[in-house]
C-alpha cells in the first residue's frame, strides 16, 4: 500500500490535468454564456410583458394560450428528450448558434414596428444582448474548435409584414416570437449547464486513474 | 494687448500701402508655415517670401527682412537668406505658448514696413491615457474615465473606443469640459466581455491607451438599497433588525453588504463583520447593542466577488433596542437627624438616579424595603430619589431597587447601625474598612481597605501539590489560604524540596502566585516538596507533598520507537522489492531448476510448466533449457521437413481426432523444443533461437489441435498423471498455453501472455470507467441541486405577470395542437432534462458514454 502511494506520488507531477497553467479552457466563456443566457432570460420576462401589453388583450391576458399558426419559420426550441440528451457538444453548439441569428433577425423587425420610445429602447437594448449572446456562443465554438454555421445564401429569414397578413395575425406572430424566444432561453441555459459540467473533469476521477496507475 | 494694437496700427499701415497701389487686401509678402503649431521646447524656422512687386516698389530685397517676434526684433544671427525673394528665420526652444511672429522690411530711411504676420502656438503632444477605467450605474449607461495625463496646452480630443469580439461600438467622444470621461450612449451588455481603450489626439499627435477588457458586469455600481427600516424585539434588547429592499440587479448578480452602525450623537460608525454579510439578503438582525440606546444605520451594496463598486451609502435609520432591567443599583445612602424624640430618630434615606446606560430603560420607580434585627419587613414605593422614615434606635437593615418597564435592579444595601454601636476589634482578623464620602448630593463613591489589629503567623501553612510532572520539572500549585487561617498579610511563600538523601532547597515564591516551576530535577527520581507561608508576623509550614520525577518525558519514546518501526519498514520493503526484483537471480542461485530423472517422460512436463512461469516466457524457456540436451539433430531433421507434410499431419489430426500420429508430432516438437535449447549457450542467442524454433511448424499443428479441443486433450490423456489434465480442463488458458509450448513456438506463448495482458487492461480501464461514472454520479448530483434550485426558479418566477402563459404553455400543450404530442414529451423532457442532470445513477451507462465524448 505504502508502495502504491509512493508511486501515485511519484507520478503526481506527471499527470498533466493537475498541471494546469496558462489556458483556462472553455470552461470560463461557457459560465459566462449560461450566466448570460439567465440574464436574458430575466430581461425577456419584462420586455415580453411591456410588449405584450402594448399588443393589448388577448395577448396580454394571463390566459391567451392561441395555437402556433404561421410560425413556422421560428427555429424550434422543443426537442425529444432523448434527441437532446444525444446531441454533441458541436451539434448543440450550432443548434444555438443558428436559432438566436434567425431569431434576432425577426426581432430586430419587431424593433422596428414598436410604437413607443421606451419599447423601442428596450427592444433595441435586447437585440444587442442578444447579439451578444450570438458572440458569445461563437466564441465557446471557436475555443473548442468548432466552425461557425454559414447561412445558406438566399434561405437568410427577413422579417415579412406582408399584407397577407392581417394585424391580428401580424401580433399572433410576434406573440409567437417571444415565446419562442423564452423556451429558447431556457433551453440554452440547459445546454449550456450541460456543456459546463462536461468540460469540468472530476478531480476525483483523476486520482483514481492514478492509482490504477501505481498497481 | 499693446502687442495687439501695434501689430493692428502695422497691418492697418500696410492696408493703406497697399490700397494706394490699388491691390486691395494684398499683402507684399507671405510668411511660411501660415498657422503653425510647434512641440515646446523644439526648434522652429520660418520663411519669408516677398512679392517682385513690393520688392521693386520699396527697392528691397530678402537681405532687408527684419524678424519681430511681438515688439522683440530677432537677431540677424537667426536669419538665413535663401534667395532675393525669400529669408528664413529659426527659433530654437520654442518655450511660449504664444508668438506673434512678424516679417517687416526695412524700406529706404530706415523705416520697418510690416509684410506679414502669424501666431505661432505651442504645445505638447498628448501623453498616453492611463488608469483607464469605467463604471456601470446600475440602469444607468456606462462611464469610463482615465487620467489624461501632462498638460497639453493645444486642444486635444479624446475618444473613447469600445468593442465586442464580433462587434464595435459607436466612439464615445468627450465634451470640453470633461475630457477624462465619456458615458457610452448604449446600455452594456452583462456576461459578455468587452475591450475598451481611450484615443488623445492634438496637433501634435495621436496617442492610444492600453486596452481593457472586461466585462460589464465586474464594473457594476448597484443602486443603493431601500427603504432602510429598523425594529426592535422585546424577547432581545439587545439586538435590532434591519430590512431593506434591494435594487433590481439582484435577479441578475448575487451581492454582499457593508452595514455600520453608531449610538446616535457618536460621531464614528461601528462595522458589522463583512463575513456576517456576503452573500444576497434583504434583513440582518444586529446583534450585542445597548439597551434602551437609539443606533443609527446605514448599508450599502455591491456584487458579491468584490468586482464592481459599492453602492451609495442608503439613507440613514434609526431605531432604539427594547428596554432591560436595570443594570447597577443606585447609590445609596442615609442622614440621621441629630434631633430625635425618645426612641426614635428621624432617617432620611437617599439615592442617585442611574445613568441611561445603567438605566436600561425608563425608571418607573424604586422599593426600599426596611428590615429591623428580627422584625417583619417594611416596604415603601418611591417615585423620587429620597425618602424619610422614623426608626427606632434599632439597627436596621435598609434595600433599595430601581424597577423599569422590564424588570428591576439589583438591591443595593445599607445597614444603619443601632443609636449605641460600639466598635470591638480583635486581633489578627481581616477587617474590611470602607470610607463613603457624603457630599451636599448625596454619596460619593466608596473605597475600601482591609486592615488588620494585629497580625500574627498563619494558623496553618498551604497545602502544596503536584499539577504536572515532567522528566526535569514539575509544576506545583496550592490554594490561597482562607482569609481566617491567615492572621495576617500573606508576604511570600516559600517551597523547600530535597530529594532523598540530597541537601533541601528553598525558593521564595511571591504571595500573588498560586503555581510554581521547579526545574532542573533529576529524572527517575523521589522529590519531597512543602510549602510555608510568611505574614510580617512568621510563617508556617504546610504538609509534605512527595512525588517522583519519571523516566522518560512525554512523547520520548514514542519519539524513539515510531521512526525505529518506520526504518524497519521501509528497510523490509526495500528488501521485498529488492528480492522481487532480482528473484530470477536469486532463483538461479538458491534454488535452480534441477530436473526430476523420475519424471523424465517427455508428455508430462508439458501441462505443469506454462501456469509456472506464465509471467513470463523466457523464464520458461530457461527452466526448459535444463532439460538433457537431446536429439539436436532431430530438430534439423524437422526443420527441414517441408510444410505441406505439417500440413498432411494436420489433416489427419483432423480426421482421426484421436491420432497417435498427431499425438507424436507433440512429442516430436516438444522433443524438438528440449533439443533446441540447450544449443543456446547464451542469452544473447535466445532470440535466434527463438525465430529459430518458430520456423518449426508443429506449433502450428497443434495449435489447430487446440482449436479442435478434444483432440489436444486427448493428448495429454496419455499422460501418465491424472493431475496435469484436470488441471488443463479446468484452465483451458492454461492448456492453450501447453498446446503452443508444446508445439515448440516460443512466440506464441508470448502473444498469449500479452493477450492476458491486454485483456486485463481492457478491463481495468474499464473499472476505472465505472468508478470515474460514479464520481460523475455524486459530482452531478451535488450540482443537481442547485440546478434545480435555478430551473425550479424559472418557472416560479415567470407565473408573475404577462409571462405566465408562457409556463403554463410550455409545460403543456404550448408547442401547438399539431405536435401534442411532441409538447407532451418536452414537458418530460423540460423535466427530465433536469433530472438527466441531477440523477445520472439511473443512466450510469450513459454517463459512461460521456465519459467517452471528453477527449472531443
Amino acid at each position: 500500500m505504502l508502495a502504491c502511494l509512493c508511486t501515485v506520488l511519484w507520478h503526481l507531477p506527471a499527470v498533466p490535468a493537475l498541471n494546469r497553467t496558462g489556458d483556462p479552457g472553455p470552461g470560463p466563456s461557457i459560465q459566462k454564456t449560461y450566466d448570460l443566457t439567465r440574464y436574458l432570460e430575466h430581461q425577456l420576462r419584462s420586455l415580453a410583458g411591456t410588449y405584450l401589453n402594448y399588443l393589448g388583450p388577448p395577448f396580454n391576458e394571463p390566459d391567451f394560450n392561441p395555437p402556433r399558426l404561421g410560425a413556422d419559420t421560428l427555429p424550434r426550441a422543443t426537442v425529444n428528450l432523448e434527441v437532446w440528451r444525444s446531441l454533441n457538444d458541436k451539434l448543440r453548439l450550432t443548434q444555438n448558434y443558428e436559432a438566436y441569428s434567425h431569431l434576432l433577425c425577426y426581432l430586430r423587425g419587431l424593433n422596428r414596428q414598436a410604437a413607443t420610445a421606451e419599447l423601442r429602447h428596450s427592444l433595441a437594448h435586447f437585440c444587442t444582448s442578444l447579439q451578444g449572446l450570438l458572440g458569445s456562443i461563437a466564441g465557446v465554438m471557436a475555443t473548442l474548435g468548432y466552425p461557425l454555421p454559414q447561412p445558406l445564401p438566399g434561405t437568410e429569414p427577413t422579417w415579412t409584414p406582408g399584407p397577407a397578413h392581417s394585424d391580428f395575425l401580424q401580433k399572433m406572430d410576434d406573440f409567437w416570437l417571444l415565446k419562442e424566444l423564452q423556451t429558447w432561453l431556457w433551453r440554452s441555459a440547459k445546454d449550456f449547464n450541460r456543456l459546463k459540467k462536461k468540460m469540468q473533469p472530476p478531480a476525483a476521477a483523476v486520482t483514481l486513474h492514478l492509482e490504477a496507475h501505481g498497481f | 494687448m499693446s502687442v495687439l494694437q501695434t501689430w493692428l496700427v502695422q497691418a492697418l499701415f500696410i492696408f493703406l500701402i497697399t490700397g494706394s497701389i490699388g491691390v486691395l487686401l494684398d499683402p507684399c509678402g507671405r510668411i511660411n508655415p501660415e498657422s503653425p503649431v510647434v512641440q515646446l521646447g523644439s526648434n522652429f524656422t520660418a520663411v519669408c517670401v516677398l512679392k517682385e512687386r513690393c520688392m521693386d516698389y520699396f527697392h528691397v530685397n530678402a537681405n532687408f527682412i527684419v524678424w519681430k517676434m511681438g515688439h522683440f526684433t530677432i537677431p540677424k544671427e537667426q536669419y538665413t537668406i535663401i534667395n532675393r525673394t525669400a529669408a528664413s528665420v529659426t527659433l530654437t526652444d520654442v518655450t511660449s505658448l504664444n508668438i506673434q511672429l512678424t516679417c517687416n522690411i526695412l524700406t529706404f530711411g530706415q523705416i520697418e514696413q510690416n509684410v506679414y504676420g502669424i501666431t505661432l502656438i505651442s504645445g505638447l503632444p498628448p501623453e498616453k491615457p492611463k488608469n483607464l477605467n469605467c463604471i456601470v450605474n446600475e440602469g444607468k449607461k456606462m462611464m469610463c474615465y482615465w487620467d489624461p495625463g501632462r498638460e497639453t496646452y493645444l486642444e486635444t480630443n479624446f475618444t473613447l473606443k469600445s468593442e465586442w469580439a464580433t462587434e464595435k461600438f459607436a466612439d464615445c467622444k468627450t465634451k470640453r469640459d470633461t475630457p477624462t470621461s465619456c458615458t457610452v450612449d448604449y446600455s452594456p451588455v452583462y456576461f459578455v466581455n468587452m475591450e475598451v481603450w481611450v484615443e488623445a489626439a492634438n496637433a501634435l499627435g495621436k496617442v492610444t491607451s492600453d486596452h481593457i477588457n472586461f466585462d460589464p458586469v465586474d464594473k457594476v455600481k448597484p443602486n443603493t438599497p431601500r427603504n432602510l427600516s429598523v425594529s426592535n424585539s422585546e424577547e432581545l434588547s439587545s439586538i435590532l433588525k434591519l430590512t431593506w429592499i434591494n435594487s433590481n440587479i439582484k435577479n441578475v448578480i448575487r451581492l454582499k453588504y457593508d452595514i455600520q452602525y453608531r449610538t446616535k450623537g457618536a460621531s464614528t460608525w461601528s462595522q458589522i463583520p463583512p463575513e456576517d454579510t456576503a452573500s444576497t439578503r434583504s434583513s440582518f438582525t444586529v446583534q450585542d447593542l445597548k439597551p434602551f440606546t437609539e443606533y443609527v444605520f446605514r448599508i450599502r451594496c455591491m456584487k458579491e466577488d468584490g468586482k464592481g463598486f459599492w453602492s451609495d451609502w442608503s439613507e440613514e435609520a434609526s431605531g432604539i433596542t427594547y428596554e432591560d432591567r436595570p443594570s447597577n443599583t443606585p447609590s445609596f445612602w442615609y442622614k440621621i437627624d441629630p434631633s430625635h424624640s425618645h426612641g426614635h430618630r428621624s432617617v432620611q434615606l437617599m439615592w442617585k438616579t442611574l445613568p441611561p446606560f445603567e438605566a436600561n430603560g425608563k425608571i418607573l420607580g424604586y422599593e426600599v424595603t426596611l428590615t429591623r434585627w428580627k422584625s417583619r419587613l417594611q416596604n415603601y414605593t418611591v417615585n423620587d430619589t429620597k425618602l424619610t422614615v422614623n426608626l427606632t434606635n434599632d439597627r436596621y437593615i435598609v434595600t433599595l431597587t430601581a424597577r423599569n418597564a422590564v424588570g428591576r435592579s439589583d438591591a443595593s444595601v445599607l445597614t444603619i447601625p443601632a443609636c449605641d454601636f460600639q466598635g470591638y476589634l480583635a486581633e489578627s482578623k481581616c477587617y474590611l474598612i470602607t470610607v463613603t464620602p457624603v457630599y451636599a448630593d448625596g454619596p460619593g463613591s466608596p473605597v475600601s481597605i482591609k486592615a488588620y489589629l494585629k497580625q500574627a503567623p498563619p494558623s496553618k501553612g498551604p497545602t502544596v501539590r503536584t499539577k504536572k510532572v515532567g522528566k526535569n520539572e514539575a509544576v506545583l500549585e496550592w490554594d490561597q489560604l482562607p482569609v481566617d487561617v491567615q492572621n495576617g498579610f500573606i508576604r511570600n511563600y516559600t517551597i523547600f524540596y530535597r530529594t532523598n538523601i540530597g541537601n533541601e532547597t528553598a525558593v521564595n515564591v511571591d504571595s500573588s502566585h498560586t503555581e510554581y516551576t521547579l526545574s532542573s530535577l533529576t529524572s527517575d527520581t523521589l522529590y519531597m516538596v512543602r510549602m510555608a507561608a510568611y505574614t510580617d508576623e512568621g510563617g508556617k509550614d504546610g504538609p509534605e507533598f512527595t512525588f517522583t520525577t519519571p523516566k522518560f518525558a512525554q512523547g520520548e519514546i514514542e519519539a524513539i520507537v515510531v521512526p525505529v518501526c518506520l526504518a524497519f519498514l521501509l528497510t523490509t520493503l526495500l528488501g521485498v522489492l529488492f528480492c522481487f526484483n532480482k528473484r530470477d537471480l536469486i532463483k538461479k542461485h538458491i534454488w535452480p531448476n534441477v530436473p526430476d530423472p523420475s519424471k523424465s517422460h517427455i508428455a508430462q512436463w508439458s501441462p505443469h510448466t506454462p501456469p509456472r512461469h506464465n509471467f513470463n516466457p523466457k523464464d520458461q524457456m530457461y527452466s526448459d533449457g535444463n532439460f538433457t540436451d537431446v536429439s539436436v539433430v532431430e530438430i534439423e531433421a524437422n526443420d527441414k521437413k517441408s510444410f505441406p507434410e505439417d500440413l498432411k499431419s494436420l489433416e489427419l489430426f483432423k480426421k482421426e481426432k484421436v491420432s497417435t500420429e498427431g499425438h507424436s508430432s507433440g512429442i516430436g516438437g516438444s522433443s524438438c523444443m528440449s533439443s533446441s535449447r540447450p544449443s543456446i549457450s547464451s542469452s544473447d542467442e535466445n532470440e535466434s533461437a527463438q525465430n529459430t524454433s518458430s520456423t518449426v511448424q508443429y506449433s502450428t499443428v497443434v495449435h489447430s489441435g487446440y482449436r479442435h479441443q478434444v483432440p489436444s486433450v486427448q493428448v495429454f490423456s496419455r499422460s501418465e498423471s491424472t493431475q496435469p489434465l484436470l488441471d488443463s480442463e479446468e484452465r483451458p488458458e492454461d492448456l492453450q498455453l501447453v498446446d503452443n509450448v508444446d508445439g515448440g513456438d516460443g512466440i506464441l506463448p508470448r502473444q498469449q501472455y500479452f493477450k492476458q495482458n491486454c485483456s486485463q487492461q481492457e478491463t481495468s480501464p474499464d473499472i476505472s470507467h465505472f468508478e470515474r461514472s460514479n464520481q460523475v454520479s455524486s459530482v452531478n448530483e451535488e450540482d443537481f441541486v442547485r440546478l434545480k434550485q435555478q430551473i425550479s426558479g424559472i418557472p416560479q418566477s415567470c407565473g408573475s405577470g404577462q409571462m405566465k402563459m408562457f409556463q403554463e404553455v410550455s409545460a403543456a400543450d404550448a408547442f401547438g395542437p399539431d405536435t401534442e404530442g411532441q409538447g407532451e414529451r418536452f414537458k418530460t423532457a423540460g423535466m427530465e432534462a433536469v433530472l438527466d442532470e441531477g440523477m445520472p445513477k439511473s443512466y450510469l451507462p450513459q454517463t459512461v458514454r460521456q465519459g467517452g465524448y471528453m477527449p472531443q
